[in-house]
């Protein structure tokens, strides 16, 4: 049995040698292949002074490298930190800064982006372009990586509670914050995926998410435990419903894992019919709401398909989950979130901090060994969202406050509710509003911001901000996105930006958001 | 009839005012991969292939709704004028 993840890879590796592991852009690799290049990376990594425990940052878009770097990083003992291709260089220069990356893997166009002050603290980054040569002591070609042993890993002693990773999301505070995750948390998850969608060797999975987000960690390591094939699916294919139909039925992809957004989109627009998805057996789906409409649409066009919701935030990969029941479809006016996988307790606490009973509701609050120990360099944080578990007298443990509010229902599932403070979700991204509001608030001009979710079917929300200057007229809502930009990620950037002289205040002189929602999206 | 020369002009005004703006970017080259950098997403995409069906009067099927057909202002600007010619 497997307690670090990169197991997985050495079994399949002495198992299924020449089959292929990862497929990206065309190009793929053999599970022989992918065993030998992260023994040299994990080498390389070594020899740039990565000890058990160090954080290694990976900031490229998607590619066969990317599985290379993730295996290569455990195998020098390290921790890897997946940073969004697409982030603004502020917030990647804090993510490097906060965790202490010294070594980044990336690319020439994004090494290029990074400020001044990023490179300063960076000892050398390790360039993914194949072409590039010339080190200049802090840049490493990836040819380097030959001049190291392929057919070993170094020796590191990992145990199950040692890091794995260090998944960055939205912080309410104006910062991300990063979820630390150990080789228990993922193959706890990876075992019972493993276990409950029975992935075989012949299995062909789709990445759809991106490489920082939870849900590619089944994509990649329920496909290394199984001896299976991913396929990464990248921005080129992710956007056009049409090409990603095609790629689908032409790759035969049997397990698909997304946001629900990425599936209504391809029944929207792909002019999908049951052939395109024939070779797919199984359908999962996480992150946020899957409308019901759009799930019996899916239902339909996959007839011979199992559908599960998967419900769980970063902090406990995923903790409660629903097989839809086809029978079930035509009366359900709401989706469940399920019931507790294997190895995994969920339960509401009630407001009056009881255990919730059928019929009642309260927030989720998840305890087991894919519980995370809490978020990177912040006790404070850690210490509000992993509680003593005060329903254990016999011996010390935590549980971790999802703060999302369901209900616990007489079929036994879990209904998600809401949730407890201003976190919202778009396309399936977890965002803070109070993460935008602070990148608002630094404008020198900017008084008053406040930000507001406007719902919508598809991304599930959409942002508007409303902001006040200290003098009227002086800025244009462009100049605070434009602003917003150098802060946060693309899909937090406000899509309305009203200004306005005075935000409306309630009786206690807080913003009046209830008042604010109540009003008119403006068009821009 | 739109002129050609206008015809780049009038779809590079809409990427930079419906799509870059509100992402913060104010220019936009003719070559930029949009799709790479994040100025359109999911659902942007559909927003201009209706701007461009009205603006140019032409039809775009969901199957030339491609990479290679929107990824840049240039592609944009061959895609409708092979339209526009036929």
């Amino acid at each position: 049995m497997a307690y670090i993840l990169q197991q997985l890879l050495s079994k399949s590796a002495k198992t299924y040698p020449d089959k292929m592991a990862v497929w990206a852009r065309g190009r793929s690799i053999t599970y022989r292949e992918l065993d030998e290049r992260s023994n040299q990376m994990a080498h390389l990594l070594r020899k740039l002074g990565i000890n058990k425990g160090d954080r290694v940052g990976l900031l490229f878009p998607k590619c066969v490298e990317s599985v290379i770097s993730m295996l290569g990083v455990l195998k020098a003992g390290g921790v890897y930190v997946p940073l969004d291709p697409q982030a603004p260089a502020d917030r990647v220069a804090y993510i490097i800064g906060n965790c202490g990356i010294r070594v980044l893997i990336t690319n020439h166009e994004r090494r290029a982006a990074l400020n001044s002050e990023t490179l300063e603290l960076l000892e050398c980054c390790i360039s993914t372009d194949q072409g590039e040569n010339g080190k200049d002591g802090k840049l490493v070609p990836w040819s380097h990586l030959a001049e190291f042993p392929a057919d070993h890993a170094p020796t590191v002693n990992l145990i199950e509670t040692d890091l794995a990773y260090i998944l960055y999301t939205s912080g309410s505070t104006g910062r991300p914050k990063g979820v630390m995750l150990s080789h228990q948390n993922a193959l706890t998850f990876v075992e019972w995926c493993a276990e409950e969608f029975q992935v075989r060797n012949e299995d062909r999975l789709s990445n759809h998410a991106p490489l920082h987000f939870d849900l590619s960690v089944f994509d990649i390591y329920n496909t290394l435990e199984a001896g299976a094939t991913v396929y990464l699916i990248t921005e080129d294919l992710a956007l056009f419903p049409t090409s990603l139909a095609n790629f689908i039925e032409t790759q035969g992809i049997t397990i698909w894992y997304s946001v629900p957004s990425a599936l209504m989109l391809l029944l929207l627009h792909a002019r999908l019919t049951q052939d395109k998805l024939k070779s797919i057996r199984t359908i999962l789906f996480a992150g946020e709401v899957f409308p019901m409409k759009y799930l019996r649409q899916l239902a339909e066009m996959a007839p011979w398909a199992d559908l599960y919701n998967l419900y769980g935030p970063t902090e406990t990969n995923v903790c409660t989950y629903y097989k839809v029941e086809r029978g079930r479809l035509a009366s359900l006016e709401k989706l469940p979130i399920g019931i507790a996988c294997a190895n995994t307790d969920a339960f509401a606490v009630t407001d009056d901090g009881r255990r919730a009973a059928q019929g009642e509701s309260g927030e989720l609050y998840v305890r087991g060994p894919a519980v995370t120990y809490g978020y990177w360099a912040d006790p404070e944080k850690t210490q509000k969202m992993c509680v003593p578990n005060r329903f254990e007298q016999n011996f010390e443990e935590k549980m971790y406050r999802t703060g999302d509010l369901v209900t616990v229902a007489e079929d036994g599932n879990f209904y998600f509710q809401g949730r407890r403070d201003s976190m919202i979700k778009s396309r399936g991204y977890r965002i803070e509003l109070g993460e935008i509001e602070s990148a608002l608030l630094s404008h020198p001009g900017v008084s008053e911001a406040a930000v507001l979710a406007v719902p919508d079917e598809i991304v599930g929300n959409r942002l508007r901000a409303v902001v006040s200057l200290l003098v009227p007229d002086s800025l244009k809502a462009f100049d605070l996105q434009q602003h917003c930009a150098t802060r946060v990620p693309k899909y937090m950037i406000p899509e309305f930006v009203e200004l306005c002289l005075e935000l409306p205040k309630t009786s206690t002189g807080k913003i009046d958001r209830v008042k604010l929602a109540a009003e008119p999206v403006l068009a821009h | 009839m739109i002129e050609q020369a206008e015809v780049k002009d009038r779809i590079r005004e809409y990427v930079v005012e419906e799509f870059a703006k509100s992402k913060g970017i104010n220019q936009v080259s003719d070559q930029e991969v949009l799709t790479k950098n994040g100025i359109i997403d999911s659902m942007g995409i559909f927003r201009l292939v209706a701007f461009l069906e009205e603006t140019f009067n032409v039809r775009i099927g969901d199957e030339e709704i491609t990479n290679d057909n929107l990824e840049s202002i240039d592609a944009i600007e061959r895609l409708v004028i092979s339209k526009a010619k036929k």
